[in-house]
């Protein structure tokens, strides 16, 4: 951007004689040689001869809110209880006028829900009834670009790009083929979350070393939700997902906060 | 003092509405300010003075209509009073006191010269002395409603809770505890947060061109509405149905006018 600038800047400055049509051409030139300078310097390589990939980390966020530290607790009862002993003491019966209701209202009592479901009982990985207070990634068994053939591997639902218009289009068509239809599911934004490229290792039949974008999208409005084309699912906690990945524990660990 | 007579009148207006009365202008305004100020001059200890209407009305009204009925307004005057004497001198469990207060009660109880509020302060320790010195309550407070507090939900472990006692050193104790627990979480998601941003702005860096331009886009369409937003308990199944129903056959029970 300076070097842009200050090539334009002496351009200007040498006004003088030149005519506007070849004060133009300089201008594009030198800009497209500056152009040309930064992606060499940046370092890597034309990409149009790499592949990409384009994954989904597809997940579900909380459904109830996380547990509270005790010591954050045990200061908000004292600071109730200090409040609570200089609050004036109102009778009973001034108190129940509360309770009376309005002609138009009803009021169900329920008995809550427990925070602990059956999912979380029986370890259940395959529902989304599970951790209830936590994120849950989607993961799929079979044999995915990357990996060796004939191997089933575990992985996040990905396609391999293919001159579509987006990387975002491609990444939704993934997860179309996985789900059946999308109407369950926001991409956030339209551009990837991370990316990693992955090295083949000693003996590769694909074409070697690829780059894989990983795209966010979450769960909507639905608590169910069939997977189909693949061996096996699971959705799992952060924790889980670490066991899956032991190489790319790490990489893990930075993109997914909880 | 101005304020507190103020209010009271105000209690007494709003729970007097419940019994017709004519409109009565309880706070008289000078004509020239506009205020009340200079009007209502009230001296410490003396009895607020309340409007006598209803009284008045009841009495006046109790000849004019039938015995029982007339009765039965009274005490449900009564019945009103006696509430809102209630809840005026209803007592705090400690008495909040500045030092300056603090300071003036000591002198005077060396005079000998005890006020009604200390004395009953006395006579409540005393009470407390002989009923159970060796029975303190160990009942765990329980904050908001019953059924739904923290606690029973499961959302705190109940035993790794610090013991403490309502002392003011302990009270600072907690919450330096609190702050740094707090703060270590903030922090650790601060840069946990910039992490992500930074993986993201690396990702778009390693597209191709064309594919960059178009991730640079910023996608403006709000997520979708019906977007779960976590609860203090998961959502029970049915509910719902059940809430449409019930509001439906009330709906039904009301006369369409």
């Amino acid at each position: 951007m300076e070097g842009l600038r200050r090539l334009c800047i002496e351009t200007v400055r040498k006004k003088g004689g030149r005519d506007r049509g070849e004060k133009q051409r300089e201008m594009q030139r030198s800009a497209a040689l500056l152009l040309l300078r930064t992606l060499r310097s940046r370092g890597f390589s034309s990409s149009s001869s790499d592949k990409i990939v384009a994954a989904v980390l597809f997940e579900r966020l909380p459904v109830v809110i996380p547990k509270i530290d005790p010591v954050v607790y045990a200061f908000q009862e004292f600071s109730f209880r200090w409040r609570q002993q200089y609050r004036r003491r109102y009778p009973d019966e001034v108190l129940g006028k509360g309770d009376a209701r309005g002609k138009g209202e009803y009021q169900i009592d329920y008995v809550p829900a427990p925070r602990i479901t059956e999912a979380d009982k029986t370890n259940d990985r395959r529902s989304l009834q599970r951790a209830l207070d936590r994120r849950l990634y989607l993961l799929l068994n079979g044999s995915t670009y990357g990996a060796p053939d004939k191997k089933p591997v575990w992985h996040f639902p990905e396609k391999i790009y293919e001159n579509e218009e987006t990387l975002r289009l491609c990444a939704e068509s993934a997860l179309r083929s996985v789900l059946g239809g999308l109407q369950h599911t926001y991409f956030v934004g339209n551009a990837p979350m991370a990316h990693m490229t992955v090295e083949p290792k000693e003996h590769s039949s694909d074409t070697p070393s690829f780059e894989r974008f990983f795209f966010k999208s979450q769960v909507i409005g639905t608590s169910k939700l069939h997977i189909e084309k693949c061996r096996d699912y699971v959705w799992v906690t952060k924790d889980e997902l670490m066991e899956y990945f032991p190489e790319q524990a790490d990489f893990f660990n930075k993109m997914i906060i909880s | 003092m101005l304020r507190n007579s103020g209010s009271s009148l105000r209690l007494i207006a709003s729970l007097q509405t419940l019994i017709p009365s004519s409109s009565h202008q309880l706070l008289q305004r000078s004509p020239v300010s506009g205020t009340a100020k200079g009007k209502a001059k009230l001296k410490a200890g003396q009895t607020l003075k309340r409007s006598t209407l209803g009284r008045k009305k009841a009495a006046g009204g109790e000849p004019a209509t039938s015995r029982g009925g007339g009765r039965a307004r009274n005490e449900a005057i009564e019945r009103l009073n006696r509430m809102v004497d209630s809840c005026l001198n209803a007592p705090a469990p400690v008495r909040h006191l500045t030092a300056k207060e603090r300071a003036r009660e000591a002198e005077r109880e060396k005079l000998g010269l005890i006020s009604k509020e200390r004395q009953r302060e006395i006579d409540q320790e005393k009470a407390r002395a002989k009923a159970g010195g060796a029975a303190p309550e160990e009942e765990p407070v329980i904050m908001g409603t019953p059924g739904l507090d923290l606690i029973t939900l499961g959302l705190v472990d109940k035993e790794s809770i610090p013991k403490y006692e309502l002392t003011v050193e302990d009270g600072r104790r907690l919450a330096k505890e609190y702050s740094r627990v707090l703060m270590r979480k903030h922090r650790a998601r601060q840069a946990a947060e910039t992490t992500l941003l930074r993986l993201k702005k690396e990702a778009i860096a390693a597209l191709p061109d064309h594919l960059r331009e178009a991730a640079l886009v910023p996608d403006l369409t709000p997520f979708p509405a019906n977007r779960y937003m976590a609860t203090l308990t998961p959502p029970i199944e049915g509910y719902i149905d059940k809430v449409r129903e019930a509001a439906k056959k009330h709906t039904v029970k009301e006369k369409l006018r």
